[in-house]
């Protein structure tokens, strides 16, 4: 079983199989750029929400370190796991997404909280939402790994999109439309990146916008007829309205919100007020500084260099996505490091844009840089999965010499 | 710091550029690689993952090869998109925050410090207000004002603490410290004016009163009760509608004490100071982070007063004690009453005094309900009125003067005509008869004697005179012939005295009859019975005392005065410079002939040697009759006791000081007014000598009056 990788050895003596041999093989197994650019992030959105909980009492930035070594622990063992043996157990990820997203429900464990079914208590208060981002990416991966890049059977292709849509649905009796949209964007992810025809996928989209066209349109009726809406939650009408119409409903605390974090970003400058001394969020000002509003944090205190210097960490992470996902030894692998990236991308700009205004506010928190533990383990869960994926990938697995075999 | 944003595009856009390199290098990589890869994974999937590679691998399988290059190709366009959508939305941001950070940053740095920066206004201390010695009528005092900040309000212990402590209810403190009206930043006043044991007693023990502090702010203080307190008026909180009228050169801010009424409203500008100002970081609750600046408060400017204190003392007590001898208004003579004294040279206001009168410290800290009631109540005969300028009452025979000045004009009087007083008189032949003062009356009597006298017999005829020869009852003179040469000194007019809510008075015109009477046409025409009235004063006649002063003052230097209290400005930190000076102002030279002023002067000049009760009067304060120059009135009120008046200036012969007294239902001018004129009048020319220095506290009103019984003498001019 040996045979083929001695053969391909010998086909292809590049470069990188000669330099890279001599240094051994676990540090050969080491992404050097990705780690790199991982850990400048992680660094990053520590001194950020440093200076962000410094100025509120409710949180504590030792409980954000531990978020980060737990990461680390947790990111080391995913690393370690060989991802491929994930692949198959794509009812066992459906299963455990029901249960975990449905888990808020539960009596005993169950926590509201402003209107939401969002969080469980076991001990500590948990968002289990946040954690099912994990078994969501991999459901949808594992579902699309199937297809080999090439999904062109109707049915096939609505039995993918049924169970993909299982989380999001599961969610919204939560109801958490933020971390929904996420579960959505990581299976339009899956279904773009794993082959599936394109016009299916305009269908969908068409039927999608159509649906959130009708959800508006009869919650209108209905409120014609009852005087109240129904399908949509008001603070999420607000927020669309706010959205649509920034300048004229800063009375409105959505308004307010927005309007706030506008100026710190703006207030910022090129070079930003310096650190620790932004006074939108020092003086809280802004709210939800160092979760929702984070990003405005940060552009308050270093300015757009500040934010540049982000935006790179966060194209370097994605470039180097790219590159994992590109090298991985199968398809499962490759869908797995895209739906992250997809994720990443969809929250960055989710984020980043609400803060500026581009984009409607929902409470989706910027990786790496937001304050939370079980969201900074979650991060650093998907970075050990990338991480599985670059160590198990062909060259790195040539190398290896036992990968493919388990 | 163009250079850096340019550096900074080219480095986005380099990384933009890097990341679509990368994914055209890799899409080739993998084109390359796509046989074995597409291979490699199809086979994975559709044979059992044992042994795998080792039949697949190569890309001899020609069967697959078709495939795999399809999927390689449709991997590769699915990371093309992958790539589009990231360089959109890292392209879109920083577009968006380069819009927001550095072409608009300004607006929005704008709107962070107006969000984190807020201006508290600490009250300056108000400039002290002097008489012209400078004698100070007004000054501050420093009051213990026990402060709290916004957050007290959760520390029920604290409250609960100063409650007991102050003495002060404990709903009372809580609505205190929730008061917000001096802005969310200030400290709430929870006493202004504590005593020293309670606040030492906060002091000592501050762990168990936190966020209560201790300051000493400036609060009016009068050393002389109620001395002038018609002219120096009072202090209050400044109200929503006088913030809304505010000049724009003015600095008035919410809380703010302001001059409410007399010469503290007048001159508030001058004696307001300039606010201390404390700019302050203030975080999104409201609570102060930290200063970022601070100016101290600047007191305001001194003002010294043409008032010379202690005559104003002996005008004020010698009214108290004819009104009311033991406090209670009833119990003595009148119930009410004025007196003005001025320079006649410049228009100085020396004594102006008003009973009853009130303590302005009253007001201090907010008046209380009760009070404000009681002094709007009729029984305590309202002692906020000035009536130095707001009160108006008949005029009585202090209006012959100028109406037998008019006469001698128009050659309805002069000084070798004789008139017959019988004591009644029916002139229009009316049937109406008209009486005179003098039941028996004067008999056979010239021009000079007619003032003297205070014949009305006499006045009636010239009054009649002036009727027929209007020209409305076919004569050739104006209708209003007498009402002009009247009010040639300043009757009817406001003096422009600088004080607010100075009444103008009233001349009695057939045109305000006319519009007086609109509604009831058979009362609006003027007949010959208003003429006599007004001739002598009487009827719908009306002055304040301050007209009368100024109107003798006319007669007595041919000069109508600007009366003012003003004398000077000093600013507080160099008290010895003046900045304001005022100087006498000439409103008008009334145009009389001198002649016939001078047969007037001469007729009022023996007054005061032909009445016993003036002459005693005037002797008793050291002074020469001779020196004077005066003129009664009685002024006839329906239903109420008779109003006494009494005008003067001395010396006779070099006019120095003018005085006008008014006693409300006093009775006969010379009986009742005429002492008080005397007593004003030695002690302006004591005062002028240096004999009299002494200043003495005044009583405000205590609201009592019992019902007043009247002075029960007759009408005696």
């Amino acid at each position: 079983m040996s045979q083929p990788y001695q053969i391909n050895t010998v086909r292809t003596p590049g470069r990188r199989a000669q330099t890279a041999a001599p240094r051994g093989g676990v540090r050969s197994r080491i992404n050097i750029p990705f780690v790199v650019t991982c850990a400048l992030l992680v660094v990053y959105g520590l001194v950020v929400v440093y200076s962000a909980v410094s100025a509120d009492a409710d949180y504590s930035f030792s409980r954000q370190i531990g978020g980060v070594v737990a990461g680390i622990v947790v990111m080391v063992l995913i690393a370690r796991f060989d991802y491929r043996r994930l692949s198959d157990y794509t009812t066992v990820f459906l299963i455990i997404n029901v249960v975990l997203i449905l888990s808020p429900h539960l009596p005993v464990i169950g926590v509201t909280t402003m209107g939401a079914t969002s969080w469980i208590n076991v001990g500590i208060q948990l968002q289990p939402g946040e954690f099912a981002k994990i078994t969501v990416i991999l459901l949808d991966a594992s579902i699309m790994a199937r297809y080999n890049g090439r999904l062109d059977d109707p049915r096939e292709y609505l039995k993918a999109l049924g169970l993909m849509l299982v989380p999001f649905l599961c969610i919204m009796t939560q109801p958490d439309l933020g971390t929904g949209l996420v579960y959505l964007f990581i299976a339009a992810v899956a279904l773009v990146v794993g082959g599936a025809n394109r016009k299916f996928l305009l269908y969908t989209l068409a039927i999608g916008v159509g649906l959130v066209v009708l959800v508006f349109v009869v919650d209108e009726a209905i409120k014609g007829a009852t005087g109240d809406y129904v399908l949509l939650k008001t603070y999420q009408r607000n927020r669309l309205l706010v959205f649509l119409d920034q300048s004229g409903s800063a009375s409105t605390d959505q308004g307010y919100n927005l309007q706030q974090a506008k100026i710190a970003i703006g207030s910022g400058g090129l070079f930003g007020r310096g650190y620790l001394q932004g006074s939108q969020h020092t003086l809280g000002i802004l709210p939800e500084a160092p979760t929702d509003f984070i990003f405005c944090v940060l552009a308050e205190e270093f300015g757009f260099m500040g934010a540049l210097a982000l935006l790179a960490l966060y194209i370097a992470l994605v470039v180097e996505g790219f590159q994992i996902a590109a090298a991985s030894s199968d398809s499962f692998g490759m869908l797995v490091v895209m739906c992250i990236v997809g994720m990443w991308l969809f929250q960055i700009l989710e984020n980043i844009g609400m803060d500026c205004g581009l984009m409607p506010i929902t409470g989706i928190p910027l990786p790496f840089m937001s304050y939370g533990s079980s969201f900074m383990v979650v991060n650093f869960a998907l970075l050990g999965f990338m991480s599985s994926v670059w160590a198990h990938s062909k060259q790195n697995s040539r190398k290896a010499g036992y990968a493919v075999t388990r | 710091m163009v250079i850096a944003v340019i550096v900074g595009i080219l480095v986005f856009v380099g990384l933009v550029a890097a990341l679509v390199a990368v994914l055209v290098l890799r899409s080739r990589h993998d084109e390359q690689a796509g046989t074995r890869v597409g291979t490699q994974s199809a086979h994975s999937k559709t044979i059992s993952t044992v042994g795998v590679s080792a039949n697949g691998g190569g890309a001899r399988v020609t069967s697959s090869e078709s495939t795999s290059g399809k999927t390689s190709e449709n991997v590769h366009s699915r990371f093309v998109a992958m790539g589009v959508l990231a360089a959109g939305v890292f392209g879109s941001l920083a577009v968006r925050l380069f819009d927001m950070q550095v072409l608009e940053s300004q607006s929005y740095r704008t709107a962070a410090d107006q969000n984190a920066y807020t201006t508290v206004y600490t009250p300056a201390p108000r400039g002290y207000i002097y008489d012209a010695d400078g004698i100070a009528i007004v000054k501050n005092r420093s009051a213990l004002t026990v402060l709290a900040d916004a957050d007290v309000i959760d520390n029920h212990d604290v409250m609960m603490r100063l409650s007991a402590v102050l003495g002060i209810p404990y709903n009372i403190i809580r609505q205190r410290v929730q008061d917000t009206s001096l802005g969310a930043q200030s400290q709430r006043i929870i006493s202004s004016d504590a005593r020293l044991r309670d606040v030492a007693f906060i002091q000592e023990h501050s762990d168990a009163f936190s966020g209560i502090s201790v300051e000493q702010r400036a609060t009016r203080t009068y050393p002389y009760g109620a001395l002038a307190a018609h002219v120096v008026g009072y202090t209050g909180s400044v109200s929503e509608t006088e913030l809304a009228n505010i000049p724009s050169n003015r600095n008035v801010e919410l809380g703010d004490i302001v001059g409410k009424s007399g010469l503290e409203s007048q001159y508030d500008n001058l004696l307001a100071g300039e606010h201390g100002e404390r700019k302050v970081v203030a975080d999104s609750s409201g609570a102060v982070v930290s200063i970022e600046s601070e100016t101290l408060p600047t007191r305001g400017s001194d003002i010294y007063l043409t008032i010379k204190a202690p005559v104003q003392y002996v005008a004020e007590s010698a009214l108290a004690e004819l009104i009311a001898p033991n406090g209670v208004i009833g119990t003595g003579t009148g119930v009410a009453g004025a007196v003005v004294a001025m320079d006649v040279t410049d228009g100085s206001i020396l004594t102006m005094a008003s009973y009853p009168t009130y303590s302005p410290a009253t007001f201090t800290g907010g008046i209380s309900q009760d009070t404000w009631d009681l002094y709007s109540t009729a029984s305590s005969y309202y002692p906020l009125l000035n009536r130095a300028i707001q009160g108006t009452y008949p005029a009585a025979s202090t209006y012959k003067a100028f109406t037998g000045m008019a006469g001698l004009k128009y050659g309805f009087a002069d000084t070798s005509r004789t008139w017959t007083c019988t004591g009644s008189w029916d002139g229009f032949g009316s049937g109406d008869v008209q009486k005179c003062w003098k039941e028996g009356g004067h008999g056979t009597i010239g021009f000079r004697e007619a003032i003297v006298q205070s014949c009305d017999t006499v006045f009636y005829e010239i009054a009649k005179s002036f009727f027929y020869a209007g020209t409305s009852q076919g004569g050739t003179i104006s209708d209003t012939a007498l009402q002009e040469e009247i009010a040639k000194f300043g009757f009817g007019q406001q003096t422009g005295v600088d004080l607010t809510g100075e009444e103008a008075g009233r001349i009695p015109t057939p045109a305000w009859k006319a519009q007086y009477w609109a509604d009831v046409p058979t009362e609006a025409v003027w007949r010959g019975g208003d003429m006599t009235n007004l001739v002598i004063g009487q009827g719908d006649v009306l002055v304040t005392p301050l007209q009368m002063a100024v109107a003798y003052g006319g007669i007595a230097t041919g000069n109508l005065m600007k009366p003012h209290l003003l004398k000077e400005v000093r600013n507080a930190n160099s008290p010895d410079k003046t900045a304001v000076s005022v100087s006498g102002e000439v409103v008008a030279t009334p145009d009389v002939s001198a002649d016939n002023l001078a047969t007037v002067r001469d007729a009022l000049h023996g007054v005061g040697s032909a009445s016993s009760t003036i002459t005693a009067a005037f002797t008793a304060q050291g002074l020469d009759v001779d020196d004077l120059a005066c003129k009664t009135g009685t002024g006839e009120v329906s239903g109420k006791d008779d109003y006494a008046w009494f005008a003067c200036y001395m010396p006779y012969d070099d006019p120095k000081y003018v005085v006008a007294v008014m006693i409300e239902q006093g009775g006969g001018g010379a009986a009742v007014a005429s002492p008080v004129a005397a007593k004003v009048m030695g002690a302006l020319f004591q005062n002028a000598s240096g004999q009299l220095t002494d200043v003495g506290s005044v009583a405000g009103s205590n609201g009592q009056s019992v019902a007043y019984s009247g002075s029960s003498s007759s009408r005696s001019d």
